[in-house]
């Protein structure tokens, strides 16, 4: 049947848990890094298309907050995981950041949809 | 790991948000958006709240996987927007509008991408909290239908723009 259905999570197969998630944190960290990154270049492409289609304020505005945003996400990932080290992240403060990070993508999408009219 | 929280029990017990019948009423004043954005945060607190007061702490490792899994897909989200925006720039259609119906589903995707992958965390967060089987998410299945439904039309979409031409 279904092999992930039928497994509780956390269940047999894995080491018992630890208080120490070893190299887990810092995957989650470069993975930080990578939706930063992916944000840097996001913001490159839509600031390029709101220019050519003449939008020249959604641009630079859009420019503005996307770089803002990389840096946000990138300090995040450093602070959390590098800095504190946290053992793992309250679930309410990964909601609230994963939720920002949600809406802000979805912002993106708004954007993106009405600079495409335009060009 | 035992993390109590001394409200636990109140805030159980509230009853679910009384959106409805009030909402109205009150959103005299502010503006129809700035009234169902606090609701929004409000509402989205709350369940924050729960989540937190949900079962106990999994291992840690398993919520960092969670999470990143979380971020893959927000890239995959971006990564689709910034597909649709090269697409809208790039394409050279003979018909010039052409090009919306293959950026606008992209970035339409993108976007449900983003919003269905929040979801799937804090359900996948939930399960792991409550030792729950994780379920299986839906998102990989629209990613791999929308790429294929939006590839076969940009493939019609070429033809038929050189036979107009």
């Amino acid at each position: 049947m279904n092999p992930l259905a039928s497994r509780p999570a956390g269940d047999a197969a894995t080491p018992p848990p630890t208080d120490d998630p070893g190299l887990a944190r810092e995957r989650t960290a470069l993975a930080w890094t990578r939706s930063a990154l992916n944000m840097a270049a996001s913001g490159t492409l839509i600031a390029r298309a709101a220019f050519v289609g003449h939008l020249d304020a959604l641009g630079i505005v859009s420019a503005i907050a996307m770089g803002t945003l990389a840096a946000a996400t990138w300090r995040h990932g450093q602070v959390i995981y590098r800095e504190r080290r946290e053992p793992g992240m309250p679930p309410h403060l990964q909601a609230v950041a994963f939720g920002r990070l949600m809406a802000a993508t979805v912002l993106i999408a708004a954007i993106a949809i009405v600079v495409t009219i335009a060009i | 790991m035992g993390d109590t929280q001394p409200e636990t029990g109140a805030s159980k017990s509230e009853p679910a948000p009384a959106n409805g019948p009030r909402g109205p009423a009150r959103g005299e004043a502010p503006s129809r958006e700035d009234h169902s954005l606090r609701r929004w945060i409000a509402y989205s607190a709350r369940r924050e709240r729960r989540l937190e007061q949900t079962g106990s702490d999994p291992d840690p490792r398993f919520t960092f996987a969670n999470e990143r899994t979380f971020l893959a897909w927000n890239r995959t989200a971006l990564a689709l927007i910034a597909a649709g925006l090269a697409a809208a720039q790039f394409l050279k259609f003979n018909l010039h509008g052409l090009r919306l119906i293959i950026a606008v589903p992209l970035i339409v995707l993108g976007a449900a991408l983003a919003l269905a992958s929040y979801l799937h965390w804090e359900d996948s967060e939930r399960a792991m909290r409550l030792r729950q089987p994780l379920h299986y998410s839906l998102m990989p299945r629209v990613l791999t239908g929308g790429i294929a439904v939006i590839a076969v039309f940009g493939g019609i979409l070429a033809i038929v723009d050189r036979l107009v031409h």
